[in-house]
C-alpha cells in the first residue's frame, strides 16, 4: 500500500467513524440542535426545580383548582390545588390528563382554512384578518347575523362574548354542554323555584340515596363529591354513613354503594314515589301546603311495597331495607337521576327526589344554594337543537364555535351538522383539534389551551378561581379573550389584552382591591374564602300542587321487556373530550378493566338469552342506527340492560380518538325530553345480533374472582371488633400474621438471610380499601409523573400495558355485584423475590427499604417479573414513543426507559430524593407527610398514605398497626411494605 | 507408520488397562452379534462415510444454512425492534426462547450420559452410538447456549453477567439461578467438548493416516500429534476415564441447575423439590429420543447396520421406557403434592394445567412422554425401525411440550388472579426456533460427513472384547 492509499483509507475511515458517532439513531427522535444557557433566567425559574402555578382545570365544568408544575419552561405535571374549595388538592384522571391536551400531537399549530374541499394552513395574522373581515361583513349585513356557540366558560369571558355579540347586534352566545343536567334543573325549578344546580353538603349526611346520580364518575363535580362522600362513608369511629344506589346499572358510583338496587330502566321514579309514600306515612311535619301534601299522598298511595317491587323489579326486602334506612336516618340526602338515566321519567325522578329532600328536611340544610354549579348556565339541548334548526331556515352570516363538538356529542344532531356545513354560513371553530365539528367549519382557529391563558372560571358561583399561563405558548395562537377584544374595539381595551380586562372586571366587581390582591389571588389560584352559608328560604308550602299532580300523572311505564340501552358518561372520557388523551385511553375502565375500547356491558342472563358469549363481537341495533362492539359480561348491570360508555368512536379528533371504540350516542333517539329539553341517554327497542366476527377485548385483568385467595379482603362492620382480638400465627394463607418489613419482622425460623438494616427511614405505603372508590386518578397521576409508556390497544390485548399502579377490580366471592377495588403497585417487599433472582442486581434493595430497579443495569432476563407474586413489574417490550410534542411533558427527574428494560413503581423515588435534599439543606430529618408520591397526592378520597415505617408516629405506621391492616400474599413471607386495610362492608 | 500399525498399536495398547477392568466381566458385548466385524471392516465402514459427498447432501446443507439465515434474520429484527416482536407479556415473560433453551439442554444430556455414565457402567451397547451422541451433546449445548442471548431484552449488555472488574465493583449476583446456569452450562460445554475431542483423537489420527493433501494437513493438526505410542494410549485411556468420571456428575448437575431456574422461583408449579431429578430424567428421556432420531437415518445412510445394530437401538428403546416411567412418575408426584399440600394456589395451578387453556399441551406431554414409550414393551415395536423412529419423534415433541407446560403454564396462572394471562408464540419466535433446529442439524450433518461419526477406537475395543482378544 502506498502512502496515498493509506491516507485515503485513514481519511475515509475517520469520516465514517465520525458519522457513526452521531447520537443513537434508533431511539433519539432528533438531537437538539442548539444548546442555550440561561444567562437571563426568568424570575421564577430555578433550573432543576419545579415551579408551581395555581390555575383552574377546564377539563370539565366542575372547575377544580390545580397547580401546574413547570420545569425549565415546560409544563410537566398538574396536581390539585390544596387551597381550592372544590377539590382540596385532588384531581381526577381527566384533570391529570389535561397535560396531554396541551401537548397533544394532533393539536393544531396554525389556523386551517378550508379551500377546495381540503385544508390549507394559514398564519394567525391571516386568520385574524379574515375573522375581523368576516365579522365586520356579517355585522354589516343586518341584525343577529353573528352567532356563537360556546362551551361552559367563566363569567368574564361569557360576558365579553355577550358584549361582543351585542356590538354586532346579535343575540348572546348559546352555551352548549353535552351533559347539561336539564332534568335536574327543571326539577329544581319546579320544587325549589331555582332553575339551577345547588351543590350538596354530602359530607354531613348519614344516609345517601342516589337514583343514578353518578357523583363519583362525572356528575356535577366528581372530585368534590368523592371527597365529601368519603367523609360521610369512610369508617370513622366504628361507624360509617350508608349509601344506597338505585339504578339499572352500577357505574363506579353504584359499585361503591352499600346496596345497589337494580331497578328496571325508567322505574327510578317509582322507587322514589314509594319512598315518598313511606315517609308521608310517618306523618312528620313537612312544611308542604296541605293541598300538596294531600295530593302527594294521593299520588304516592298507589306505590306500596308490592307495586314498587312489581314495577321496578326490586325485591320487597331490598325496598324495605331502603325505607327502613330512610326512616331511621338523621340527616338523609337523596340525589336524583344520573346523566345516563336521562330516560323519559328522569324529571319525575328528580322532582320526587327533591320533594323527598324537602319533606325529610324542610330547611334543606344539606343543599347549598349559594354554591351553585357553574354548568347550570348551559342551555338545554332542546334550545341548542332549536337554535341550529333555525339556522337552517335563517342561516347566520357568521357562526363562531368555541371549543364545542355538538356533531359528536348530540344524538341525531343532523340539523347541527347541516347548519355548520351550510355554505351560507361562514363557520369559525375556535378549536385546537380537528374534531367532528371543526372539520365541518370553514376556518379552524386554534386558541390557547387553558393552561396557557389568563382567565377566570369558577366551577361554583361564589369563590373566584383564576387561570394563569403555566407555561410559554407552544403555538402562536391567541386567547379567545384577546381575539374578542380586538374584534370589539380595536384599540380601547385590546392593548392591555384580556388579562387587563379580567383584572379590571375583578376590580370593578370588588373581588379584589388592587394589585396585591390580584397577585395573591393568582398565586393561590383564586379567592377561596367561602361565604357564610345562608339558610334555604324556600317557597312557603312548597311547589304548586297542580304541577306536581300533572307531572306524576304522566309517569311512563318503565321498560318492562325487551332490551334497553343506556349510554353513560364515564370517568375516563366524560362527554368524549377525553378520548384523544392517550393516558385516558390506556388506563382501563374501572369496572370493566377494558382499555381503548367501548364494550357493551350485559348481564350473564342477557347473554344467555341472546346466545352470546363474553368477548364476542355483536351488532347493537336500534331504529336510529347500529354499531358493532365487543360484549362484556358483568353483574354490574341488570338483566335486559345494555350499557355502553360515551366518549369514544370518534370519526375525527386525532390519532388516539379516531377509530377507537364506538359511539353509543348514534343509537339514541334524536328527540329531546318535552319537559326538560334534555337528551335521552336511554332507549328501548334494542336488538343485538352476532356478527360472527372475532373480537378481542383489550382488557388488563385476568380473572375477576379471587379463587379463594386472600387478596382483596373485606370485613363486616359488625365483626370489626373481632379483628382486634385475633392475633394470627401460622404459616398458611389464612393465618399468616402481618410481618413488618423491618428488622423486628425477622424470624430465624422463617428467614434464611439476616434482616435488612435501614438507615433512618423505611418507606412504606398504606392503602385503605374502605376509602378507595376505584376511580383510577392515582394511575393517571402515576403515568404523568413517571413517564410511563403508552402501548396502544393491540399491545394491551397482548398483556403489555405499562401501568405501574393499576386499580384492580375483584368481585366478591359471595356476591358478584359487590366489587372490591385494589390499587396494586410494587409492594417493595423486604424479602423481595425479584431481587434474589436477577443475575446482575438490577432490582436492588436500598438502605431505606425500597426495592429499586436500576434501569442501566437491567439486561432484560425478566426473571424478576416471573418471580414477582404480585405481577407488578412491567417490561419495555419496545421503545415506546411519545409523538411530538408529547415528549415535552416527560418528567426530567425520571429516566425514560428504553426497550429491553424492566420497570415498576419506585414509590416516586425522585420525590423522596428531593425531600432528602431539602431536609439536608435544613439540617433535619424528613417529616411525616413531606413526601407525597404522585398517586397519594391525587387520590380524591385519601385512600393512600405514604411515610416512614420506622417512625412510630407516622401515619403509615399507625395504619399498618390498624386491626384492618394486612399484606397481600403475606404468607409467602415477602414482607411487603404496602399495607392494605380491609374494606368495611356494612349490612344495610 | 501405516494404518495397520495404528490399528495394532491400538489393540496392543488398549489391552493393558482393559484387562483389569474386564475381569469383572460385564460382558454386555457378549450379546452383540459383532463376530463378523473385523478391525479393517470397521475402519472401512467409517472411513467410507468420509468420501466426497453427493449433491443431495450439499442441498441438505444448503437448506439448513437457509434455515439458519432465517433464524438469524428474525433475531436481528428482534434486536432492533424489541423483544415485543415475540409473544411474551406480563405475566408470561418467558416463552419459546427459554422452552427451547431447556429443550436443547435436555437433548444435550444424553450424549454425556451415554459416553460417560454408560462407559463407567460398562454398557457395551453404547459404544457404536457414543460418538454421535457426544456430538449431539456438544451441538445441542451450543444451540441451547444461544437461547439465553436471544431471550434477554438487551443482548448487547449481556456481559454484565460476567464477573468483569469494574469501577463500581459490581459483581454478578450468585444468588440468582441464572448465574448458576451461566456457570453450569459453560462448564458442561467445556467438559463435554473436551471429552468429545479427546475421544476422537485416535480416530482423527486414523483418518490422517489414510488421507493426503489438504485433508491430511487438517487432520494432522486436529489429531495433535497422535502417534499411537504405548505411552499415548496409556494417557489416553486414563484421561478418558477421568473425563468420564468428571462428566458424570455434570450430567446430573447441569439439568438440576437448569431446573433450579424454576424450582428456586416461588411461582406455583415451579417451586418444588422434585424438579431436579424430574428435569434430569426428562432430559435423558429427550436425549435418548433424539439419539434414536439421529441414529436411525445415520445408520441407514452410512450403512452402519452392522455397527449400530438393532440390539443397540433396542437398548436405547428400553432405556426410554425407563426414563418415560420416571417422568410419568414425576407428573403424578406433582399432582399428588399439589393435592397433599392443600394449598389453594398450588391446587388451582395444577387443575388449570390439566383442564385450562393449555390443557392440550399438558395432554400432549403426558401421552407423548409417558404413554407412547410404553409401546416399547412390545419387542416387535422396539425392533421395528419405523416404530422406533416415529416414537422417538413423538417423545421429542412431548418433551418440548413438557417445557412449554412448565414454563408458560405456571406463570400464566400465578398468585394474583387479576394478573393471569395467556401467551402465544409469534412468527418471529417460530423463525428463530426453525433457525435453531437448522443450526443443530447443520452442524450435525457437517460433522457426520467430515469427521468419524462412529468411534473406531471404541468399536475395535468392543470387537476385541467380543472376540476374546486380550483375555
Amino acid at each position: 500500500m502506498d502512502r496515498r492509499t493509506f491516507l485515503k483509507i485513514v481519511g475515509m475511515g475517520s469520516v465514517s467513524m465520525a458519522v457513526g458517532c452521531s447520537p443513537d439513531p434508533y431511539n433519539a427522535p432528533r438531537p437538539e440542535k442548539n444548546l442555550f444557557s440561561l444567562i437571563h433566567a426568568p424570575e421564577d425559574m430555578v433550573v432543576g426545580r419545579t415551579s408551581w402555578y395555581a390555575t383552574t382545570c377546564r377539563e370539565c365544568p366542575a372547575g377544580c383548582g390545580i397547580l401546574a408544575g413547570n420545569r425549565e419552561g415546560r409544563l410537566i405535571k398538574v396536581e390539585g390545588n390544596p387551597l381550592h374549595p372544590v377539590n382540596r388538592g385532588k384531581l381526577c384522571m381527566r384533570g391529570q390528563a389535561a397535560l396531554q391536551g396541551v401537548y397533544n400531537p394532533d393539536r393544531l399549530r396554525s389556523p386551517y382554512l378550508k379551500s377546495d374541499g381540503g385544508w390549507r394552513a394559514i398564519t394567525f395574522a391571516e386568520a385574524e384578518g379574515m375573522l375581523l373581515e368576516k365579522t365586520a361583513q356579517a355585522a354589516g349585513s343586518g341584525d343577529n347575523r353573528v352567532r356563537m356557540v360556546t362551551e361552559v366558560i367563566g363569567d368574564t369571558l361569557l360576558q365579553l362574548c355577550t358584549e361582543t355579540l351585542t356590538q354586532y347586534k346579535s343575540a348572546p352566545p348559546l352555551v352548549f354542554e353535552p351533559l347539561g343536567y336539564e332534568s335536574l334543573k327543571s326539577a329544581n325549578e319546579i320544587v325549589f323555584g331555582v332553575r339551577g344546580l345547588p351543590s350538596y353538603r354530602m359530607q354531613q349526611a348519614d344516609l345517601l340515596i342516589a337514583f343514578g346520580a353518578d357523583f363519583l364518575d362525572t356528575w356535577l363535580s366528581p372530585v368534590e363529591y368523592a371527597r365529601k362522600f368519603m367523609q360521610m362513608h369512610a369508617l370513622d369511629g366504628g361507624g360509617k354513613g350508608r349509601f344506597f344506589f338505585v339504578s339499572p346499572y352500577q357505574t363506579l358510583t353504584g359499585a361503591n354503594a352499600d346496596l345497589w338496587l337494580d331497578c328496571r330502566p325508567g322505574s327510578e321514579a317509582v322507587v322514589a314515589l314509594g319512598l315518598l309514600r313511606e315517609i308521608l306515612k310517618l306523618g312528620r311535619p313537612t312544611g308542604l301546603s296541605r293541598k300538596l301534601r294531600y295530593q302527594l299522598g294521593n299520588t304516592a298511595s298507589a306505590y306500596d311495597k308490592a307495586t314498587v317491587s312489581k314495577l321496578t323489579g326490586i325485591s320487597v326486602q331490598d325496598f324495605e331495607r331502603l325505607t327502613e334506612a330512610l326512616r331511621r336516618a338523621g340527616r338523609p340526602l337523596v340525589l336524583g337521576a344520573g346523566l345516563g338515566n336521562g330516560s323519559s321519567n328522569s324529571l319525575q325522578t328528580d322532582v320526587a327526589v327533591n320533594l323527598l329532600n324537602l319533606i325529610l328536611d324542610p330547611d334543606l340544610s344539606l343543599f347549598d344554594f349559594e354554591q351553585r354549579h357553574r354548568v347550570e348556565v348551559a342551555a338545554s339541548l332542546f334550545d341548542v337543537k332549536e337554535t341550529f334548526r333555525k339556522f337552517a331556515e335563517d342561516p347566520p352570516a357568521l357562526l363562531l364555535l368555541n371549543n364545542v363538538n355538538p356533531v359528536y356529542a348530540v344524538a341525531g344532531g343532523g340539523e347541527i351538522e347541516k347548519a355548520i356545513s351550510n355554505p351560507a354560513t361562514y363557520t369559525v371553530a375556535f378549536n385546537s383539534f380537528m374534531d367532528e365539528t371543526s372539520v365541518l367549519a370553514d376556518l379552524i382557529f386554534p386558541v390557547r389551551h387553558f393552561l396557557e391563558t389568563w382567565d377566570e372560571y369558577s366551577g361554583k358561583q361564589v369563590p373566584v378561581s383564576t387561570l394563569q399561563p403555566a407555561m410559554g405558548r407552544l403555538t402562536d395562537s391567541p386567547t379567545l379573550g384577546d381575539l374578542l377584544l380586538k374584534t370589539v374595539d380595536g384599540n380601547k381595551r385590546s392593548a392591555e389584552g384580556y388579562k387587563g380586562h379580567l383584572v379590571g372586571r375583578m376590580l370593578s366587581r370588588a373581588d379584589i382591591n388592587g394589585e396585591l390582591d390580584w397577585l395573591k389571588a393568582v398565586q393561590q389560584g383564586g379567592i377561596h374564602q367561602l361565604p357564610e352559608p345562608k339558610r334555604y328560604k324556600g317557597r312557603a308550602g312548597g311547589p304548586a300542587a297542580e304541577k306536581i299532580e300533572e307531572l306524576f300523572s304522566t309517569l311512563a311505564e318503565p321498560h318492562a321487556s325487551g332490551l334497553t340501552l343506556a349510554a353513560v358518561p364515564t370517568v375516563r372520557f366524560f362527554d368524549g373530550r377525553g378520548a384523544n388523551r392517550p393516558w385516558l385511553c390506556e388506563i382501563p375502565d374501572p369496572i370493566t378493566r377494558v382499555a381503548w375500547q367501548t364494550p357493551v356491558m350485559m348481564h350473564p342472563d342477557t347473554l344467555k338469552q341472546q346466545g352470546l358469549k363474553h368477548g364476542e363481537s355483536v351488532q347493537v341495533k336500534t331504529d336510529r342506527g347500529n354499531l358493532e362492539a365487543p360484549v362484556y359480561l358483568t353483574h354490574s348491570v341488570r338483566p335486559g340492560m345494555l350499557v355502553m360508555g360515551i366518549g369514544q368512536g370518534h370519526t375525527a379528533y386525532g390519532r388516539y380518538a379516531e377509530g377507537q371504540g364506538t359511539n353509543p350516542l348514534r343509537l339514541l333517539p334524536a328527540e329531546t325530553d318535552p319537559r326538560t329539553g334534555g337528551p335521552h341517554f336511554v332507549t328501548g327497542g334494542v336488538q343485538v345480533a352476532k356478527t360472527g366476527r372475532k373480537a378481542k377485548l383489550a382488557n388488563t385483568d385476568g380473572s375477576r374472582s379471587q379463587h379463594g385467595r386472600k387478596i382483596a379482603l373485606t370485613v363486616g362492620l359488625d365483626s370489626l371488633a373481632d379483628l382486634t382480638k385475633k392475633k394470627k400465627s401460622g404459616l398458611t394463607m389464612s393465618d399468616f400474621p402481618l410481618v413488618l418489613p423491618l428488622p423486628e419482622g425477622y424470624d430465624p425460623k422463617l428467614d434464611f438471610y439476616t434482616p435488612h438494616q435501614h438507615e433512618g427511614y423505611r418507606w412504606a405505603m398504606a392503602v385503605d380499601m374502605d376509602r378507595c372508590i376505584g376511580c383510577g386518578a392515582c394511575a393517571a397521576g402515576c403515568y404523568a409523573e413517571n413517564n410511563i409508556g403508552i402501548v396502544g390497544d393491540k399491545q394491551v390485548m397482548q398483556g403489555r400495558e405499562m401501568a405501574w399502579l393499576s386499580v384492580e377490580r375483584y368481585e366478591d366471592p359471595d356476591d358478584a355485584r359487590q366489587l372490591v377495588f385494589l390499587p396494586l403497585m410494587c409492594q417493595h417487599c423486604d424479602n423481595a423475590p425479584c431481587e434474589s433472582v436477577c443475575p446482575v442486581y438490577a432490582p436492588h434493595h436500598n438502605k431505606e427499604g425500597m426495592n429499586n430497579q436500576i434501569y442501566n443495569r437491567c439486561i432484560g432476563t425478566r426473571f424478576c417479573s416471573q418471580n414477582c407474586p404480585y405481577k407488578v413489574r412491567r417490561f419495555n417490550w419496545f421503545s415506546w414513543r411519545w409523538p411530538e410534542p408529547l415528549e415535552l411533558q416527560l418528567n426530567p427527574n425520571v429516566t425514560v426507559r428504553s426497550k429491553g428494560v424492566m420497570e415498576k413503581c419506585s414509590f416516586c423515588v425522585q420525590r423522596i430524593k428531593q425531600a432528602h435534599g431539602l431536609a439536608k439543606d435544613e439540617d433535619r430529618s424528613i417529616r411525616d407527610g413531606e413526601i407525597v408520591p404522585a398517586c397519594v397526592q391525587t387520590c380524591p378520597t385519601e385512600a393512600l398514605a405514604f411515610g416512614n415505617l420506622m417512625d412510630p408516629g407516622s401515619k403509615v405506621r399507625k395504619l399498618a398497626e390498624d386491626p384492618r391492616a394486612y399484606q397481600i400474599m403475606g404468607y409467602l413471607n415477602t414482607k411487603p411494605a404496602v399495607f392494605y386495610l380491609k374494606k368495611v362492608i356494612q349490612k344495610v | 507408520m501405516g494404518q495397520a500399525e495404528a490399528g495394532t498399536s491400538f489393540g496392543r495398547a488398549n489391552r493393558q488397562p482393559m484387562r483389569s477392568r474386564l475381569d469383572g466381566s460385564y460382558g454386555a458385548n457378549r450379546n452383540l452379534p459383532m463376530t463378523e466385524l473385523t478391525f479393517a471392516k470397521i475402519d472401512q465402514t467409517v472411513l467410507d462415510t468420509l468420501r466426497p459427498a453427493s449433491g443431495r447432501y450439499w442441498l441438505a446443507v444448503f437448506l439448513l444454512a437457509l434455515g439458519i439465515m432465517l433464524g438469524a434474520a428474525c433475531w436481528l429484527y428482534q434486536i432492533f425492534t424489541g423483544i415485543g416482536v415475540a409473544g411474551m407479556n406480563i405475566p408470561v415473560a418467558w416463552g419459546t426462547y427459554l422452552i427451547n433453551f431447556v429443550f436443547w439442554v435436555g437433548i444435550a444430556h444424553s450424549g454425556t450420559l451415554i459416553s460417560a455414565i454408560l462407559h463407567l457402567f460398562r454398557a457395551g451397547w453404547r459404544n457404536p452410538i457414543a460418538r454421535a451422541a457426544e456430538t449431539m451433546t456438544v451441538f445441542a449445548v451450543c444451540t441451547a447456549g444461544l437461547f439465553p442471548f436471544i431471550h434477554v431484552g438487551r443482548v448487547w449488555l449481556v456481559y454484565f453477567m460476567l464477573p468483569l472488574p469494574n469501577q463500581r465493583t459490581l459483581w454478578p449476583n450468585f444468588q440468582s439461578p441464572l448465574m448458576f446456569d451461566v456457570v453450569a452450562i459453560s462448564t458442561y460445554l467445556t467438559v463435554s467438548s473436551l471429552f468429545w475431542y479427546t475421544g476422537m483423537l485416535p480416530d482423527l489420527a486414523r483418518i490422517r493416516d489414510t488421507s493426503d493433501g489438504l485433508r491430511k494437513k487438517i487432520f494432522t493438526t486436529l489429531s495433535l500429534g497422535w502417534t499411537g505410542e504405548h505411552e499415548q494410549w496409556r494417557h489416553y485411556v486414563r484421561i478418558y476415564l477421568f473425563f468420564a468420571a468428571l462428566a458424570t456428575p455434570l450430567v446430573i448437575s447441569v439439568h438440576s441447575v437448569v431446573s433450579w431456574d424454576f424450582a428456586l422461583g416461588i411461582v406455583p408449579g415451579w417451586h418444588t423439590t422434585i424438579f431436579a431429578p424430574y428435569f434430569v430424567a426428562g432430559a435423558i428421556h429427550s436425549g435418548l429420543a433424539m439419539v434414536l432420531t439421529l441414529m436411525i437415518p445415520l445408520r441407514k445412510i452410512f450403512n452402519y447396520e452392522k455397527i449400530i445394530t438393532m440390539h443397540v437401538l433396542e437398548s436405547v428403546a428400553k432405556t426410554i421406557i425407563f426414563t418415560g416411567l420416571i417422568v410419568g412418575f414425576a407428573y403424578g408426584t406433582e399432582y399428588f403434592i399439589a393435592w397433599y399440600s392443600h394449598n389453594t394456589v398450588e391446587m388451582e395451578t395444577f387443575r388449570w394445567r390439566a383442564v385450562g387453556d393449555y390443557a392440550y399441551g399438558f395432554w400432549i406431554m403426558v401421552i407423548c412422554n409417558t404413554l407412547t414409550p410404553l409401546l416399547f414393551f412390545f419387542k416387535k415395536i422396539r425392533t421395528t425401525i419405523p416404530w422406533l423412529f416415529g416414537i422417538s419423534i413423538i417423545v421429542n415433541i412431548g418433551m418440548w411440550y413438557e417445557r412449554f407446560v412448565i414454563i408458560v403454564g405456571s406463570v400464566g396462572h400465578g398468585f394474583l388472579p387479576n394478573a393471569w394471562g395467556l401467551y402465544r408464540p409469534t412468527l418471529i419466535e417460530m423463525g428463530i426456533m426453525l433457525g435453531a433446529f437448522s443450526l443443530f442439524f447443520f452442524l450435525f450433518v457437517l460433522f457426520v460427513k467430515h469427521m468419524p461419526s462412529v468411534s473406531m477406537t471404541e468399536m475395535k475395543e468392543t470387537v476385541a472384547e467380543g472376540e476374546g482378544h486380550g483375555h
